[in-house]
């Protein structure tokens, strides 16, 4: 069951080749559509009977957003593709790109003849350099075989992809943040609304969706909405990409369909490294509030089972850990993250980060009064919710959910001064 | 309007009518309920990153920023309930953590929003043990100081740079906590509106570098005043402590100056106390200057004038007296005999008849509705600031602006240049006359080339479109054929033809003098006397070295001057001390033909006088009728009624001179007028003589003709112009065409050269 | 009954007699005058007598020129003039209290930031010039520097109750 739709092609030798992803018919579904001129709501209408949801970690339904956008308004709109994958623990995006390019050049051109855009961007983060490298060759490829530039196959429409390496901002996997980037400006987050689709890129309608999402597109279309969604469990339709790492035995990225036991991804993953038991688990990304392990063995990986259980599915990054991890010091590290990459717009994140990783930090360093724990939580009370953008919220949950479930060790490091872990 | 919605909003249980689609917080400010803020600012674009103004809306489960909430028909706002308190005072909390808590040293202390606000939404004890941010601070110029670790990211000076200066002077660097407000490469703010950031700025991150450390707010008491240095008139808050203006701050008034002032409005008043006041009467005896009381000084200024009469006397005075001034100069003038009053000092070219009110062709506020705009001889960006910012928003609304000058200036919007000698801007002028199909004098023989059939056409097309003719054009050689095209031009076109006037009350000056000999003939055939009105000889006049040696030659001088100056005092023979603007009373006319009155602050210098009272007293004491006013209002009063039916009018006389004086041969010399010249009170400022914009005497030419000279960068060459020399470096610049060469009047070191334009020579030195 | 009572206690001056008893019991005590100068009454650390500014134990001056003293002096007796001193830092130039507008009321001492200007204990002064009145700033600091260690240690008396 694993394996069907992004990495449909990783038994190919080379999949990343234009003559390799065109012998499993590649690039048909778009042939198709330009030569049938499908009407372009018939597609909308297929991705949203698909159910799928955006891939980034906001599971805002895809169909649903591209039919947000005025198809005929006049002047330009823009498909924004989002492979500024930069939450720790995400390392999905990096094997798209890296093994099925042109699923993703497929899904975007396709996505831009159902919403009327003929320009899009491909915005990847500025740490994949060998990705970069290889998605601009699949563009070059793409574009000597007729698949990019003016009159796509005779067809009259025209599509041309750039890609834009960034910066290296975690900050500018947030949508406007990402736009503004590719605008040439400050990686800051826009307010919203406007949102994209009516004000995006330039300030034209844009579609921007994650890297995941787009190169499911010609899969779905292929096999039919209908097929996609029973892949998964009701409200998650689908298969997804796993990026599972941590104190696991075989790290890596893995596609299984929504609604697979978490027991049984942690099995394909090898189990757990030198069989000691499950601590915690971060099932959705370093924002997605930690689960303890023995919990997280119940659940499936779909939006609402880990929402039931008080986290996220996120992108999909699974952090594993087991008991020789200290959590304070994950938290210090977590949160150290947030604070360094808080865009420093708007107050509640600029000066509440700096804030939650000091005290934590001296928590971790036997500094800790008791009324620190207090005091975490007054604050992220204080960021969550208020921010401009999500990195607000991304930063308080973690906090949150760790003094949920591990407040005793919190506690035993203020008291004695040390970590539990080890004692 | 019609089209536009009314909805009905309910804010913490007053229901309230509004415009569909507008902010929250403008609503609630109309309506007088506070919300606090930081980033927001009416007059910018709405940030939302201070997160300050956090209210609850029912139905809603986060708080939302008032400043960036659209109301809609029924919706209920709390702006202090539990939810929207806990947001602000949460934020407030943020905000002081790593904002310094020494208020006492920090110059905004006192008038401070941070302050205010965290008076009601802050906490007295701080939760926050570590150690706070500190952030360096950043040399932006002599106008603004900075004390960037108090700076709470608001981003309103950012915003201010981008949208209303201009120039994104200012930019936020950094990421998170590490986030800095600076310059990105080390450099000055050099914008003319740069001032503007102090009052933006909530906090005491940016304040003003002269004013730095001087007073306190509450020491201060605030008066209302006119800014004096253009023609704009913009309204001002003179912040007065112990009888010494200690800063100026705008006063808003939408029709004139929004809420902005120029620099130059806001940092003059340090030349208010220059060593130079001219502080007592003095008269020349024997060559040297005497101290004398008022009464001797009244007696001996009476005696020389009774003795003249007729053409034997001519008054000069500065186009920034007020109408006060003017009423009595004229009239002490006409009872001696003599109607030679003269405002127009940086005119020469006097031919043709001038219009009888002279202005700008619309309101202020109407220029940044306009579709298309002509200005011909004017850098108005830095001649009029707000007329130029005015210009700039109609320029980002899609106006087409075009100019013609004879040397391309610095602008900060898209702008279509023409740019040829002096004398090739009659040609540009007449070409687009033609192109619209004007006919007559030069318009006949020009030739259309693509560009000014293109701007005929936006012209043309516009709905409302202003041909404007600013002070570069006032100097031009052949204004009066300037203003005759730009006349047939604003006819062809249906356009409005408009003046840029040069200073405070050029335009009410106009209304009042200029019916006698004009400053050109006044200058070229030397009057036996002469009265002067606030001027400086070598930096005030078209042609410095002809005034410098008429009043040379002129048996007595009466100079009625705030400032001593070498100048005056080698040419004139008593000076009189005048109140500068703060000290008199008087009333300027602007640009769109407002009368604008203001009072008298403090005490006059020493012993100086209101200049309207000395020119009283010497009509008293000469016995003329017409001068028995106790007060200025009572003389204004007299000019109302004189002037009652003087309605705005631009249009000239129909004959255009045939003969053009601007010469078409050799290097021609451009001789503006520096924004930081314009007067002697703006000269006397030295933060303002420190800045960028404050461009010393030197000759401004392009490469190819330095090369042509055999010249480069940082020569030194002697010019000669008309017999006069000076000795100026060379600086290459490639804004000035062929064939000229840009050499700045009204600063030392161009004083002893002739007329603003003509022809010059260079030689090495 | 009652008026019987008054009126033979006014026969008998009982009241004056008793005032006469406190008189006596003062008479043969111990006398508590004290015969100043040669003799001085205990001063409060609290006394608010003549003013001084204070440095700080580097020789840096403390005044930072806040002007709250100026703002608060309800008899207006503080003048102050302030600018950059040449290292950036905020100073004055000029710190003059009139002593014949001053209340003493100790508001100054009361408002500052930086425990700048205190009144001391010391209440012997006088003027011999009528312009001798104004303190200067450095009339002011050289006071300070005298009674350093009477100050400081009045300070630190004082610091739990403020």
């Amino acid at each position: 069951m694993a394996n069907e739709v992004c990495l449909r092609n990783m038994d190919l030798d080379r999949p990343w080749l234009l003559e390799q992803y065109k012998s499993r018919g590649g690039y048909q579904m778009l042939t198709k559509i330009l030569t049938e001129k499908t009407p372009p709501d018939t597609i909308i209408e297929e991705v949203k009977k698909s159910g799928l949801r955006g891939r980034g970690g906001a599971g805002f339904p895809t169909g649903l957003k591209w039919s947000f956008i005025s198809r005929n308004a006049p002047g330009q709109k823009f498909v924004v593709c989002n492979s500024d994958e930069g939450e720790p623990g995400t390392f999905k995006d990096r094997d798209i790109l890296r093994y099925n390019p042109h699923q993703l050049i497929e899904g975007m051109i396709i996505a831009g003849y159902a919403i009327g855009a003929t320009l899009g961007y491909n915005y990847i983060r500025g740490e994949f350099w060998e990705p970069y490298e290889r998605f601009e060759h699949a563009l070059e490829e793409a574009r000597a075989a007729g698949y990019l530039g003016e009159n796509l196959l005779g067809s009259g429409f025209d599509f041309e992809l750039h890609s834009h390496l960034g910066g290296g901002a975690y900050i500018c996997g947030e949508e406007t943040a990402l736009l503004e980037s590719i605008e040439g400006k400050k990686g800051q987050p826009r307010y919203k609304p406007p949102f994209p689709a009516h004000f995006g890129l330039y300030g034209r309608p844009t579609i921007i969706n994650n890297t995941e999402s787009l190169a499911s597109i010609p899969v779905i279309l292929e096999k039919g909405g209908e097929w996609f969604k029973d892949l998964g469990v009701e409200n998650s339709g689908g298969s997804k990409l796993f990026s599972i790492s941590g104190n696991i035995n075989k790290p890596g990225v893995y596609e299984i369909p929504m609604g697979t036991p978490f027991a049984e991804l942690l099995e394909m993953a090898g189990g757990m490294k030198d069989g000691r038991p499950c601590k915690a688990v971060i099932p959705g990304g370093s924002s997605a509030p930690v689960i303890p392990g023995d919990m997280m063995l119940d659940l499936t990986m779909d939006y609402d089972a880990i929402a039931k259980a008080g986290s996220m599915l996120g992108s999909g990054a699974v952090i594993v850990m087991d008991d020789s991890n200290c959590m304070v010091k994950i938290l210090e590290r977590m949160s150290y993250f947030y604070y360094e990459e808080s865009c420093g717009q708007c107050t509640p994140c600029r000066e509440g980060t700096g804030w939650l990783y000091r005290v934590v930090h001296r928590i971790e360093n036997g500094q800790g009064r008791w009324e620190d724990l207090e005091l975490l939580e007054d604050v992220t009370k204080k960021i969550a919710g208020r921010t401009i953008c999500a990195l607000g919220d991304a930063a308080a949950m973690p906090v949150q959910g760790m003094l949920k479930h591990f407040r005793d060790e919190f506690e035993y490091h203020i008291e004695h001064k040390r970590c539990m872990v080890g004692a | 309007m019609s089209e536009e919605q009314t909805v009905t909003i309910e804010v913490d249980g007053r229901e309230l009518k509004a415009q569909a689609g507008a902010m929250l917080i403008d609503v609630t400010d109309a309506a007088g309920i506070n919300i606090p803020r930081f980033c927001y600012h009416k007059k910018l674009s709405v940030a939302a990153n201070c997160r300050m103004c956090l209210v609850e809306v029912a139905k809603v489960p986060k708080p939302l920023p008032a400043c960036a909430t659209p109301v809609a028909d029924g919706m209920k706002v709390y702006t202090r309930s539990p939810l929207a308190l806990a947001a602000q005072k949460g934020t407030m909390e943020f905000l002081l953590i790593n904002h310094p808590l020494d208020c006492p040293i920090c110059d905004q202390g006192g008038e401070c929003e941070l302050q205010d606000v965290a008076l009601g939404y802050g906490s007295d004890v701080s939760r926050y043990v570590e150690g706070k941010r500190v952030v360096k601070d950043k040399d932006i110029g002599p106008l603004v100081a900075t004390d960037l670790t108090r700076c709470i990211h608001c981003t309103r000076c950012v915003r201010f740079g981008a949208e209303i200066a201009g120039v994104r002077e200012l930019g936020a660097t950094g990421r998170g906590e590490h986030m800095t407000i600076g310059t990105y490469i080390e450099k000055s703010v050099d914008s003319e509106l740069s001032g503007n950031i102090i009052d933006v700025c909530p906090v005491g991150s940016l304040t003003s570098k002269p004013f730095r450390f001087q007073a306190r707010a509450w020491e201060l008491t605030q008066f209302d005043g006119i800014a004096p240095h253009d023609s704009v008139g913009s309204n001002i808050h003179l912040h007065v402590r112990r009888n010494e203006v200690m800063r100026v701050h705008p006063k808003e008034n939408e029709a004139v100056n929004e809420c902005w002032i120029s620099d130059r409005d806001r940092f003059s008043y340090v030349g208010l106390q220059s060593d130079e006041r001219l502080t007592a009467p003095m008269i020349k005896r024997k060559g040297g200057w005497t101290e004398v009381d008022w009464p001797e000084a009244l007696d001996e200024t009476a005696r020389v004038l009774k003795q003249l009469h007729g053409d034997q006397v001519g008054a000069l005075a500065s186009p920034a007296s007020t109408l006060e001034e003017l009423h009595l100069l004229q009239a002490l003038m006409a009872g001696l005999g003599s109607n030679h009053v003269e405002t127009r000092l940086r005119q020469n070219d006097f031919r043709g008849k001038a219009p009888s009110f002279p202005w700008l062709g619309r309101p202020i506020a109407e220029l940044e509705t306009v579709d298309a705009a002509l200005l011909i001889g004017s850098n108005v960006r830095k001649e009029q600031p707000l007329l130029g910012h005015r210009l700039r928003k109609a320029a980002l609304e899609g106006a087409q602006i075009s100019y013609i000058n004879p040397f391309e200036i610095d602008l900060n919007y898209a702008a279509d240049q023409m740019v040829d000698t002096p004398f090739g801007m009659l040609a540009d002028v007449a070409g687009v006359a033609k192109a619209l199909g004007a006919t007559g004098g030069l318009i006949d023989s020009a030739k259309v080339d693509e560009t000014h059939q293109a701007v005929a056409d936006q012209l043309k097309q516009a709905t409302k479109a202003s041909i404007l003719l600013g002070n570069i054009a006032a100097a031009h050689p052949d204004y009066a054929i300037l203003c005759g095209l730009a006349e047939k031009i604003a006819q062809a076109s249906g356009a409005t033809l408009g003046f840029l006037p040069q200073a405070a009350n050029s335009v009410g000056a106009q209304l009042l003098t200029g019916k006698g000999n004009n400053a050109a003939e006044m200058l070229a055939n030397p009057c036996k006397s002469y009265v002067l009105v606030g001027l400086e000889p070598a930096y005030d006049f078209w042609n410095p070295a002809q005034a410098s040696a008429a009043l040379k030659a002129a048996d007595s001088v009466i100079a009625l001057t705030s400032f001593r100056s070498p100048s005056l005092e080698q040419t004139a023979t008593v000076m009189l001390p005048m109140a500068a603007f703060t000290e008199t009373s008087g009333t300027f006319v602007n640009a769109e033909g407002i009368w604008q009155s203001f009072s008298g602050i403090v005490r006059p210098a020493g012993e100086a006088r209101p200049g309207w009272k000395i020119l009283r007293v010497l009509g008293n004491l000469l016995d003329l009728p017409g001068f028995e006013q106790e007060s200025s209002e009572e003389v204004l009063a007299e000019i109302r009624e004189n002037l009652a039916d003087k309605k705005p009018d631009n249009s000239l006389g129909d004959e255009l001179p045939a003969q053009q004086l601007s010469q078409t041969s050799g290097l021609q010399r451009i001789g503006d007028v520096p924004i930081y010249a314009v007067d002697p009170l703006v000269r006397r400022s030295m933060p303002l003589q420190q800045t960028h914009d404050a461009i010393a005497a030197a000759v401004y030419i392009n490469a190819n003709e330095a090369g042509k000279a055999g010249l480069s960068e940082g020569d030194r060459v002697s010019v000669k112009q008309d017999g006069h020399q000076a000795t100026l470096g060379i600086i290459i610049d490639s804004n000035i065409p062929d064939g000229a060469v840009r050499i700045p009047a009204g600063v030392a070191g161009s004083e002893t050269l002739a007329g603003q334009f003509g022809q010059v020579t260079l030689e090495k030195a | 009954m009652r008026a019987m009572r008054d009126y033979i206690k006014s026969l008998f001056l009982l009241e004056l007699m008793k005032g006469f008893g406190v008189t006596g019991r003062y008479l043969f005590k111990k006398k508590f005058t004290v015969q100043y100068p040669e003799e001085k009454a205990p001063v409060s650390p609290r006394f608010r007598g003549l003013h001084a500014q204070r440095r700080y134990p580097n020789g840096e001056e403390r005044c930072i020129a806040c002007k709250l003293c100026e703002a608060v002096c309800p008899a207006l007796a503080i003048t102050i003039e302030a600018e950059p001193r040449e290292d950036g830092s905020r100073r004055t130039t000029r710190y003059d209290i009139d002593l014949f507008k001053c209340i003493y009321c100790g508001y100054c001492q009361e408002s500052c930031p930086v425990d700048a200007i205190v009144e001391t204990r010391v209440y012997e002064y006088h003027f011999e010039n009528r312009e001798d009145s104004i303190m200067t700033k450095d009339n002011l600091l050289a006071i300070g520097d005298k009674y350093e260690a009477q100050i400081a240690a009045d300070i630190a008396a004082q610091a739990k109750y403020r």
